[in-house]
């Protein structure tokens, strides 16, 4: 990793990720198997072209010399679940702990009750409060820089919250995906689109029984701009790339 | 600090000038009518976060500074962009 990013994390911080990830690690046997067996079962959830979607996640994870950050779209309340569903089995994240994305959920979405907390703690949530104060939030942009560079996969909404329209709003990249991207010298960004066949717009999960179609795109974004320019300029790419695999979605579908 | 007319900007003359640039942003136009330094520019203006970056920009195209990402960690409100604002332009 290259271990230049120009954000610091304070010891405290750090030994609650160390922990955090230890009682997840401990735990993932018990619970990963069960979570899948829902999405798949009681939620009936099939992800299209599944094999090819975890061929190139295992590929992309083999190389281990740049930090990896995920971007998605985001429609519903489970996607973060659905994504790291369709990226990989159950068993391998169990093997592999660390190939399972940190994502930070909508606090009052996921953090409300005891139990709600403990499933968001077990499942490597950091929990983040929109339009909260920019010191809370920068900490939480903060942790996923130290993740990221410690070779850890970390997975975003660009948007920041559900598409309220169903497609994703070239206007709607905020402020953090970019900052981070730049603060974590060489990190690729998978996009990836999600979007269950018969979702319209954005709801709390996907239709019961539905197939997911996912679609995969590795990049590494660049700016030679400094300051916010730079910051939004990659936040623009990234939202670009998945504008663009939404239209192949679609077109595919006339 | 030298305006780019010369002239030495005080702390109100910032503050028109950020409270002009909030503007296009801004979804709750009541607390645009009696805002403050006090007043928050996300909760009080309803100001998009994600159109955050917009507004930095604009800052750095309206007073030629620039402002780091770590910067804008401690700005909440009008005041807080004043004073950053002020102490890059010192």
């Amino acid at each position: 990793m290259s271990g230049e990013s120009r954000l610091e994390l304070s010891g405290a911080t750090r030994i609650h990720h160390l922990v955090q990830r230890a009682i997840g690690r401990l735990v993932a046997p018990l619970w990963l198997p069960i979570a899948a067996v829902v999405l798949r079962f009681f939620c009936g959830h099939r992800i299209e072209n599944r094999p090819s979607v975890q061929e190139e996640f295992r590929r992309l994870r083999a190389d281990t010399r740049s930090p990896l950050l995920i971007c998605a779209n985001h429609l519903t309340l489970v996607d973060s679940f659905v994504i790291a569903h369709a990226l990989a089995p159950a068993w391998r994240y169990a093997i592999d702990f660390d190939a399972l994305p940190w994502n930070t959920p909508e606090e009052t979405n996921f953090a409300n009750t005891p139990l709600h907390r403990a499933l968001a703690y077990l499942a490597k949530c950091i929990p983040i409060r929109r339009g909260g104060s920019r010191e809370d939030i920068a900490n939480v942009l903060n942790r996923v820089v130290y993740l990221l560079d410690r070779g850890e996969v970390a997975l975003l909404f660009p948007e920041g919250g559900r598409s309220r329209s169903g497609r994703i709003s070239s206007e709607g990249a905020g402020w953090g995906v970019g900052r981070i991207v730049g603060a974590v010298p060489g990190c690729r960004v998978l996009c990836v689109y999600l979007r269950g066949r018969s979702q319209v717009t954005w709801s709390d999960r996907p239709v019961k029984g539905d197939r997911i179609y996912v679609d995969l795109a590795c990049i590494e974004p660049k700016s030679d701009l400094r300051g916010a320019r730079r910051t939004r300029d990659l936040a623009q790419q990234i939202i670009k790339q998945l504008v663009h695999m939404e239209e192949s979605y679609f077109d595919g579908r006339q | 600090m030298i305006d780019e007319k010369g002239k030495q900007m005080d702390q109100a003359a910032v503050m028109e000038r950020v409270v002009k640039i909030l503007t296009p942003w801004v979804k709750d136009e009541k607390a645009l009518a009696s805002v403050s330094l006090e007043t928050n520019i996300l909760e009080d203006l309803k100001v998009n976060s994600a159109r955050l970056v917009d507004v930095v920009i604009a800052f750095e195209d309206e007073f030629d500074i620039e402002i780091a990402d770590e910067d804008v960690d401690s700005v909440n409100t009008v005041g807080d962009a004043v004073n950053l604002i002020t102490s890059k332009l010192d």
